[in-house]
This record gives C-alpha cells, sequence and structure tokens, in this order.
C-alpha cells in the first residue's frame, strides 16, 4: 500500500468518527440525568484535553516543566475568574511560562 | 440570527486558537519535510486527517515504511477522541440536514469542540428560563466559524513549514504550548456555575496525566469517564 492510500484511508476513518456520532445524535434531546452525565463528560473531557495538552509531550510526562506550567495555569485561572476575561489570562500566563522556561 | 452572523461570530471566536494552530502547524509541515513526506502528502494528511496528535503520532511509522496496519490503527487510535466530542455537539444541531451535518463534522477538533461547545452552554443556560429553543443552523454556523477558520490555518500552515524552515528562540515554543490549554482553562472558569462542574473538572485535570501514562491511547479517556460518572452520582445523591 503506498503512503498516499493509507492517508486516504486514514482520512475516510477519521471522517467516520467524526461524522457518524453527530449523523446519529443529531439534536436527539436525552433524558435529563444522561444530559447531567453527558455535561459531565464533556467538562471532564476539556480538563483532560488541558492537563494532556499542558503536561505531556507524546507519551512522555514533562516531569521538569510541570511546576511551571502549573503554577501558570493556577494563576491563569484565577486571572480568568476576576478579570472575566480568558484571553488576559492566558496571555499572562503564557508570558509567566516564558519567563520560568528562561531562568531555567 | 443569521448563518453569515453566526459565522462570523464563530470566525471570531477562533482568533485565540488560532495563535496556537499557526506555529503547530508550521511544526508539523517541518516534521514531514525532515521526515521525507512530500508536500502533496503533507498537505493531504492535514487536510484529510486534519489531527495534530494523530499526524504527529504516524509520522515515523509512516516515513519509515512500517506496515500499513500499524500505521491505520495508530492513527485511528488517536482519533478515537474525536467520537465523544462529535457526540456532545450533535444535540445542538437539531434540524439541521445530514449532508450539511455530515460535511461540517469533518473539522471536529480539540479547539473546535471546546469552544463551540462552551458558548452552546453558556446560550442554553442564560435561556434557561425562556422557552428552550436550540437553533440547530445558527450553532452549525457558529461551530463552522470556529472549525472552518482553523482548519483552513492548519492545511495553509503546513505549507508554509514545508516550505520554510523555522527556528523559535529558546522558551518560545514553551509558551506556545501554553496557550491552548491557558485558553481553554480560562474559558472554563469564566462560564462555570456549578460546584459538582468545578469538582469534576479539577478531578480529571489530576486524573488525566496518570491514566495516559498508564495507557497512551486510551487512558484519560477512561480517568475522563470515571471522574464524569463519579460527579454523575454526587449529584445525585445531593
Amino acid at each position: 500500500m503506498t503512503r498516499v492510500e493509507m492517508i486516504l484511508i486514514m482520512g475516510l476513518m477519521a471522517f467516520a468518527v467524526r461524522a457518524l456520532p453527530q449523523l446519529f445524535f443529531v439534536g436527539q434531546t436525552f433524558p435529563k440525568t444522561w444530559d447531567r452525565l453527558l455535561r459531565y463528560l464533556s467538562y471532564a473531557f476539556i480538563c483532560s484535553i488541558v492537563s494532556i495538552t499542558l503536561f505531556m509531550t507524546g507519551v512522555r510526562f514533562d516531569a521538569e516543566a510541570a511546576s511551571y506550567r502549573g503554577l501558570a495555569l493556577a494563576i491563569t485561572i484565577a486571572i480568568a475568574r476576576k478579570t472575566k476575561s480568558p484571553v488576559t489570562g492566558m496571555i499572562i500566563g503564557a508570558l509567566l511560562v516564558l519567563l520560568a522556561s528562561r531562568l531555567r | 440570527m443569521l448563518f453569515s452572523a453566526r459565522f462570523r461570530q464563530g470566525m471570531r471566536a477562533a482568533g485565540p486558537i488560532l495563535i496556537a494552530f499557526v506555529p503547530s502547524s508550521i511544526a508539523w509541515g517541518i516534521a514531514a519535510q525532515a521526515r521525507g513526506l512530500t508536500l502533496q502528502e503533507s498537505l493531504l494528511m492535514s487536510a484529510l486527517v486534519y489531527s495534530g496528535p494523530a499526524q504527529f503520532a504516524v509520522l515515523a511509522p509512516l516515513a519509515a515504511g512500517k506496515s500499513a496496519l500499524q500505521v491505520l490503527i495508530a492513527g485511528f487510535v488517536m482519533n478515537l477522541r474525536f467520537l465523544p466530542m462529535s457526540m456532545t455537539l450533535a444535540p445542538f444541531f437539531r434540524g439541521v440536514k445530514r449532508l450539511p451535518l455530515a460535511l461540517a463534522s469533518h473539522v471536529v477538533s480539540a479547539s473546535s469542540f471546546i469552544v463551540p461547545y462552551l458558548q452552546f452552554e453558556k446560550e442554553r443556560d442564560s435561556n434557561a428560563t425562556e422557552v428552550p429553543t436550540l437553533d440547530g443552523n445558527g450553532n452549525l454556523a457558529f461551530f463552522v466559524g470556529v472549525g472552518a477558520t482553523s482548519f483552513l490555518v492548519w492545511v495553509i500552515g503546513t505549507g508554509i513549514g514545508y516550505g520554510v524552515a523555522l527556528g523559535f528562540p529558546p522558551g518560545f515554543e514553551e509558551a506556545l504550548k501554553f496557550i491552548l490549554p491557558g485558553y481553554f482553562a480560562g474559558l472554563l472558569v469564566v462560564e462555570m456555575r456549578d460546584r459538582v462542574v468545578a469538582l469534576v473538572c479539577l478531578a480529571s485535570l489530576l486524573a488525566a496525566v496518570p491514566g495516559a501514562l498508564m495507557s497512551p491511547g486510551w487512558g484519560w479517556l477512561i480517568t475522563a469517564v470515571v471522574v464524569a460518572i463519579l460527579g454523575w452520582g454526587l449529584e445525585a445523591r445531593k
């Protein structure tokens, strides 16, 4: 199988994973208790993505950087909450991470 | 609201995502070139697979000529995370025809899931006292505004990265790595009202890394499901 063929199949598989749940569940109203579970699942996924993106590179835990990235995340959250602006929090957090990585 | 107005609203909401997408897509282009993929293959992969983690995961085996099965399974496992994301967004698209829905689903990614989902939740909460009306087409326009903008930047960035070898100053990658999770965390706390949701968020934030270390493909998904079920049980006890 050529590389292009593999990429095409991979694309089709990715499309199926994305499209099928949408086509199957579109506009469905779940019972209230299931709706709450789905909501908790969404928040749990979002926070897990935040954690994985921030603290891991591939399959490796970035132990050396975890402390200052974690601190920057906490400060970002506090500032975003206080100012009601996620962008302000994100900018300050990114600057802190930049500073910490230079000082390291 | 008009479809075009909602679409533009989505495009604007994609702004902070693009800050992280531009360098990531360029980095992918550089990596693909370094591993010996052609420009067409790199662009095709960005356009069809459209998933940074999956693309990076299969790059080495693909370039090294490993078995097709190995490459396809690795890509499939990495992309399975789109399944719950897509399922979660689906109820917000009530009344949308299947063809546009199927086409739009191609731009589902972590970013184009999180930003629209939080926006829809905010709108749903603000309409809680009124008759609950879900504007499926308007929601789709917002979602496509976020997703298509990010998708275009990803594909164009791949081409630029392939052609131009860029070197970031030391430490700059660290700040770039922080931008998306920092923005998502900020979005979450601004919208968060519920204590159980806060607990679920904190627990999944802490559990995801150990989960991923135990099982790189599935671990964090499993811990997220477990934490969500525990939160659900906690709410039922209240």
